[in-house]
């Protein structure tokens, strides 16, 4: 017919008199961003995404409206096209609301998706669950276990009553693992032929090793220690991990094909120097070994020991304490863990010495009440100024009583010794459990803090030497919680993976939408008491090492899983705002201002509504009305309120919706979703698997998206396809819910004429 | 003997239906022998109620502000008694103001009866369509048209014989013309003048063009809020129904033609041509993207011609005169004349229909009779909330197209707010912004946002929390909205904040970086202080603030506490001795 010739961002392409310059370039593989534009609804140009310009018109062009003409020379790069682009992202995130991710996922310094597979396991879809995990943390066993889990500091369920028990569940699933005869692993890439050493077996270090495997590395980790694991093996009693557990999963990373070498000091047995040349990048992750002295007289006598180095040496060579009379001074978990450790070698009395009150202890609570429990006896508000001896040995220490004064700087209460009100302790072993600090022999290559420790970059982890990157307690800030390392032993491994491939180390934050939520949210939720672990009782579990807490069973697991609010956005996987805002590095902030609240009730069997992430592109009025012909939703208001609801203020279920879920289907943030078939909701990438619908004799194919077993929704299996609410909702066989719908038959008869037209299908029409 | 009283939407805001009964009431109870009727408004609406008297030797006397009293004394005059009728009369510099104006869209405005046909037909009404659906063809209506140059009277000036060519061109046996009387800019009132004034004048250039189209059918979509306007323009259809001016076979021609009214629910968009036919379609009124234009597919799909009031009221004296004659007026690239709504700090507001090309300085210090309270002239507002303001030292600029773009502000449909030195230009923005994000139909992501972020970032430099950066902010998001939206609403709303950045950058820093409104308009930023010097003590002060801010002891200076002061002013308005300063 009538061809036109035209370039694209210098391209030559061709196409018809009539075609927009949006269709054009997508048949010549040039992509367009548009967040209103869909072929099937007629042409809107709202969202102003898809600006373009074109030589010569001072103007800028809405690709998806403007008919393409021969000559022209668009260019849909330029740097007042992303501007564009830029500003219309930023403008609509200004005034949308809602949380991409949960708080929970987002407040673990490794990422871990804790809604997603609190959700699986809600669903029972434990293999899932744990598949999820694993792909940010290797171990899910040994860190349910010990993580002192920011993720449950950051959940909301505390604003209902109590924060879910996230880390129990990974627990849970983790166990599960254990059970398995081969751990659950991702598969490996490739081999790229690229050699990396790790030195250090911790949780950073091996987390590193796991993910540059997968990568299709080959790698080498090597360990001062006989064994790997590092802190979690030496650092943490065997009440709270049992080795066992922590070697079934070392060993299921090292079945990956990774080498270990143990009981080799790097430094001192082999130089970095010599790891460099037989490698093409180094990790570090050493972490931190020695305890930080007190620094009050006596401390040198014999029966003063590090924390860190008292409960390393219990691994090895555990000794009895019966009947000594033993002090930890600290009030983090090093301290408890010592405390509770010293109660199990079977000491006389275990003090724990503290200058501030409980209330201000780092430790976690539950260790310090599980302390307690032990027989631990807190002398709060006490700090040590002189161990006593004699012959070299600890025999008593003073204490300094302490009372607290105005708040500091940070707002916490320091501690001010009273004058002259002391005491005296009668002592036979005194453990300072005061912090760790880096032991940094052999690594004088490297550039160092003014904490000395090792100087690494907070997003690439590169450090003073090429090739050479670091990770975990023996970097920057020094010592941190399990998962802290485990996170950036994973993002390092990606730095050295660019770095393998030449590729320039880079970072950019992830833009995510939040909200805050306060206990007023949350009204309408019934309370529901978090699980209790099941401990052993504190008399018995105090006399030996065995783990404190007996498995949790699977209803009760379920049933603390189902407390989860389901905060993060189930549309993030697929959510084409949030996806756009981060190619084009969006920066809303200095927009905030008025956001929209619309109120939000679920009042559909099938469609969630989340009118707060509505970006009016007007994709779901357009197709309800142009497409479907039910004009079940519709534009009210003007201006900037203006917002989308169903007819006359009705619910959406009583506006003449026939749940086909093409609203949904087309919405491009998570203002309209599609309830999952699966009882607790939550937000996935899918997977999809074909199927048929078998409700009438069209037999519509169908896209199933998928997680294990779950079946979560159907989709036409073509592209732009259509399917009725019996296929779309019924193919999980909830016949009740289907009848409950209010289906105007008339606009039902006609979109299951279309669809048999669409599908060929010449038979005897099926009944509504 | 005829006496008509101006009853336009001003008069009768004057209360002149009062004088009307009153005049009636006078000249049926002295038996006087005259015709008394109504007309529009001349354009001279401060000087409302306006009683114009033709004696019967043909000499006329206008009569201006006319009171009860007024109405006495030219009803002595009228019975011939003794009489003060004099000192009513129309002042010689305001009458050569009105004299000196050159009226074509106004011409009838203010003189004949607009509810009455036949005073239209005497001022050669409906001439111009007999002449061209008796002696020309469409084309030749067309190249009178090209020939006069004249251009959209909305705003943007696009050149009316191309429209009507294009939508000529257009395929299709159904056809609609359509008036946009949606007049909705923030003081402009020159639409409504023309249609309460001389409602005839407007059928039969909306008749003219829907000949050289080629429509049988016109829409006049007026806003609801000029129901006067709709009144007249309604009792104008009928008669001219009724004379088979308007229906079948028009002059016993073929040309068919009827007009309908459609009265707008008050959307400021839906002055913008998409817009107003998604209404008269019944749609929400958005914007559609263009093209189609119009001209291809408009009002149902079907080729839509839309002209603004005032562009139709110049079709007749263009067809009568000749598309050259209208051509020899203006400028090179603006032909004819323009009206001109004259509104905000001038001396006398009200209507100017002058040349283009005559410069801002004519008009303000010419008809405008200068700054209200002889104060000095700071900036105009020309194109109401898409145009932009144009600063005291440009008043020389020439009103056309093109001088106009230059400057930063538009032609727009002819609103021109006078501001003085006590206006605050960042306030000025405030309040057009503000008007834009009420009107704004919320369609396009830049618009509805967009204006409503800048107005965020307005009123907090308003109310002196404005930041470091706010300006850069301000300027680089109108720029995107100018450049992002999907409609003139738009594409225009940032002009006030960008012609207002342009020449008046120092208040916006004066308002962020020294907490300042050296207008003194905006309220968080001002300051109340007693000189005492010259405060008496008298108390007064004291016992007016509302907040008790005011404190002293009688007979020596007051003292206001600015925690406490809420910048309400009242001190300084009730103080007898100028001893309240602000600043």
């Amino acid at each position: 017919m009538n061809e036109i010739k035209l370039t694209i961002n210098g391209i030559q392409a061709t196409g018809q008199q009539g075609q927009t310059i949006l269709d054009i370039a997508k048949e010549h593989g040039i992509e367009i961003p548009t967040l209103c534009h869909d072929d099937r609804t007629e042409i809107y140009g709202s969202c102003g995404i898809c600006v373009v310009e074109a030589e010569g018109n001072p103007k800028l062009l809405r690709a998806c409206s403007t008919m393409a003409a021969d000559g022209m020379s668009i260019n849909t790069n330029s740097d007042r096209v992303i501007q564009s682009r830029k500003a219309a992202l930023e403008l609509l995130l200004s005034d949308h609301s809602g949380d991409c991710r949960p708080p929970c996922a987002k407040a673990c310094p490794a990422e871990t998706d804790c809604q997603g597979y609190v959700g699986l396991i809600a669903n029972g879809e434990y293999k899932e669950a744990l598949k999820l995990i694993k792909e940010k943390v290797p171990f899910p066993a040994s860190i349910g276990r010990v993580c002192p889990h920011p993720c449950e500091d950051a959940c909301r369920r505390e604003l209902v009553e109590e924060p879910v028990a996230i880390a129990a569940m990974k627990k849970f699933v983790g166990d599960i693992d254990l059970l398995e005869e081969a751990a659950n692993t991702p598969p490996i890439a490739p081999a790229t032929g690229k050699r990396a050493a790790v030195v250090g077996g911790g949780p950073g270090g091996l987390t590193a090793a796991y993910f540059l495997r997968l990568n299709g590395h080959e790698v080498t980790v090597y360990d001062a220690m006989p064994l790997m694991g590092g802190m979690l093996r030496y650092g943490i009693p065997e009440y709270r991990l049992p080795k066992a557990v922590l070697q079934k999963e070392i060993d299921a990373i090292e079945s990956l094909g990774i080498k270990f070498c143990n009981s080799v000091r790097v430094g001192a047995d082999i130089s970095l120097k010599e790891l460099q040349d037989q490698n093409d990048a180094v990790i570090v992750a050493v972490g931190a070994w020695s305890s930080i002295s007190l620094g009050c007289p006596g401390e040198e006598l014999g029966g003063v020991i590090g924390g860190i180095e008292f409960l390393r040496g219990i691994d090895i060579n555990s000794k009895s304490l019966a009947g000594m009379n033993v002090a930890v001074v600290g009030g983090g978990n090093t301290a408890m863990d010592a405390c509770r450790t010293a109660v199990r070698l079977g000491a006389a009395n275990v003090y724990n010495i503290y200058r501030r009150t409980k209330n201000e202890m780092p430790a976690e609570e539950i260790e310090i009440r599980q302390a307690e429990e032990e027989g631990v006896i807190f002398k709060n508000l006490t700090n040590p100024i002189e161990v006593l001896g004699k012959d070299g040995t600890a025999q008593a220490v003073r204490l300094q009583h302490m009372e607290l004064g105005e708040p500091d700087a940070s707002g916490r209460r320091s501690p001010v010794p009273i004058q002259g009100s002391e005491e005296t302790l009668a002592i036979d072993m005194a453990i300072m459990a005061l912090g760790q600090r880096l032991n940094g022999i052999g690594l004088q290559e490297l550039e160092l803090t003014r904490g000395g420790t090792i100087l690494a970059d907070e997003h690439t982890f590169a450090t003073s030497v090429e090739g050479v990157f670091a990770v975990g307690d023996a970097t920057n800030q020094g010592a941190d919680i399990a998962i802290s390392a485990i996170g950036e032993g994973k993002r390092a491994a990606e730095m050295v993976g660019l770095y393998l491939k030449g590729m320039k180390l880079g970072h950019s934050s992830e833009f995510l939408s939040s909200t805050e939520k306060t206990a007023e949210d949350f009204l309408d939720r019934q309370k529901q008491q978090r699980v209790s672990a099941h401990e052993r009782d504190a008399g018995v579990r105090s006399r030996d090492f065995a783990e404190i807490d007996l498995p949790m069973p699977e209803q009760e697991a379920k049933n603390e899983a189902f407390r989860c609010l389901e905060c993060g956005c189930r549309d993030y996987f697929e959510c084409k705002l949030i996806d756009y805002a981060n190619r084009y590095n969006v920066e809303p902030d200095k927009y905030r201002g008025l956001v929209n609240h619309n109120p939000k009730k679920d009042e559909h069997p099938f469609i969630v509504r989340d009118p707060d992430k509505c970006i009016l592109c007007g994709l779901c009025v357009r197709v309800c009305d142009e497409v479907i012909g039910a004009t079940a939703l519709g534009f009210v208001d003007r201006g900037f309120v203006t917002s989308v609801k169903p007819a006359l203020g009705a619910d959406l279920a009583d506006a003449g919706c026939i749940a086909c879920g093409l609203c949904a289907q087309m919405c491009p943030t998570g203002a309209l979703t599609e309830r999952q078939m699966i009882a607790k909701q939550v937000p996935l990438a899918e997977e999809y698997t074909e199927g048929a619908c078998d409700k009438c004799p069209i037999e519509c194919k169908m896209k199933i998206a998928v997680k294990g077993s779950l079946k979560l929704r159907a989709l036409p299996a073509k592209e732009g396809g259509l399917l009725c609410y019996k296929g779309k909702f019924g193919f999980a066989g909830n016949a009740g819910e289907l009848e409950s719908l209010k289906v105007p038959a008339g606009i039902q008869q006609s979109l299951l004429e279309k669809i048999a037209k669409a599908n060929g299908y010449d038979g005897p029409m099926p009944e509504n | 003997m005829r006496i008509t009283v101006g009853e336009g939407s001003c008069g009768v805001a004057a209360g002149a239906t009062e004088i009307y009964s009153l005049l009636e009431q006078g000249i049926k109870a002295f038996g006087i022998d005259c015709m008394l009727t109504v007309t529009g408004c001349i354009g001279m609406c401060y000087l409302e109620p306006i009683v114009n008297v033709t004696l019967s030797d043909g000499q006329l006397a206008t009569y201006v502000r006319v009171s009860a009293e007024a109405v006495g004394e030219i009803l002595k005059l009228l019975c011939n008694e003794e009489n003060n009728a004099e000192q009513y009369l129309i002042a010689q510099q305001d009458q050569e103001n009105l004299d000196a104006q050159q009226r074509i869209a106004l011409q009838n405005c203010g003189i004949i009866d607009p509810e009455n046909i036949d005073e239209y037909l005497d001022a050669q009404g409906y001439q111009a369509i007999k002449k061209c659906i008796t002696e020309l063809t469409p084309e030749q209506v067309i190249d009178e048209m090209q020939a006069s140059g004249l251009g959209g009277r909305g705003g943007a000036g696009f050149p009316t014989w191309f429209k009507w060519q294009s939508a000529r061109g257009s395929e299709g046996d159904k056809k609609y013309m359509i008036c946009n009387a949606d007049e909705g800019d923030p003081g402009a009132f020159m639409d409504r003048a023309v249609i309460e004034g001389d409602p005839h004048q407007l059928i039969e250039g909306i008749m003219i063009g829907a000949y050289a189209i080629g429509s049988d059918e016109g829409i006049v979509y007026v806003r609801a809020e000029y129901p006067l306007a709709i009144v007249r323009l309604e009792l104008a259809i009928i008669q001219a129904r009724e004379r088979g001016i308007l229906g079948e076979n028009i002059f016993g021609t073929d040309f068919c033609f009827d007009l309908a009214i459609k009265a707008g629910a008050g959307a400021f968009v839906c002055g913008e041509e998409t817009a107003l036919i998604a209404s008269l379609e019944g749609e929400r009124g958005m914007p559609r993207l263009k093209p189609p234009y119009p001209a291809q597919k408009g009002f149902l799909k079907l080729p839509s011609n839309i002209n603004n009031v005032e562009t139709f009221a110049n079709v007749p004296w263009i067809i009568r005169n000749g598309g050259s004659a209208f051509a020899a007026i203006g400028t090179e690239d603006s032909k004819g004349t323009k009206v001109f709504a004259l509104t905000g700090k001038i001396a006398k507001g009200g209507l100017a229909e002058v040349p283009m090309g005559t410069t801002i300085r004519e008009i303000v210090y010419g008809v405008g009779g200068g700054i209200r309270g002889g104060k000095a002239f700071k900036a105009v507002q020309m194109g109401g909330p898409s145009g932009g303001c144009i600063p005291a030292k440009l008043i020389d600029t020439m009103i056309d197209y093109r001088s106009l773009a230059a400057t930063g502000a538009i032609m727009g449909s002819g609103g021109m707010v006078i501001m003085d030195e006590s206006t605050c230009m960042v306030d000025m923005a405030r309040f057009f912004i503000e008007f834009t994000c009420n009107e704004s139909c919320g369609k396009c992501t830049h618009c509805r946002i967009g204006n409503r972020r800048m107005l965020e970032i307005l009123e907090r430099i308003c109310n002196g929390e404005g930041q470091d950066g706010d300006i850069e902010l301000l300027s680089a998001l109108a720029e995107q909205v100018k450049d992002g939206s999907l409609c003139g609403l738009g594409q225009t709303s940032p002009n006030p904040v960008l012609t207002t950045l342009r020449y008046f950058r120092n208040e916006y820093e004066d308002h962020i970086y020294n907490k300042k409104c050296t207008a003194r308009q905006c309220k968080p930023l001002l300051t109340y202080t007693v000189i005492d010097d010259l405060c008496i003590g008298c108390n007064l002060c004291a016992k007016r603030c509302p907040s008790g801010a005011i404190t002293g002891e009688l007979k020596k200076p007051y003292i206001i506490d600015n925690e406490k002061c809420i910048q309400c002013g009242k001190c300084a308005e009730v103080c007898k001795f100028a001893a309240v300063a602000v600043d």
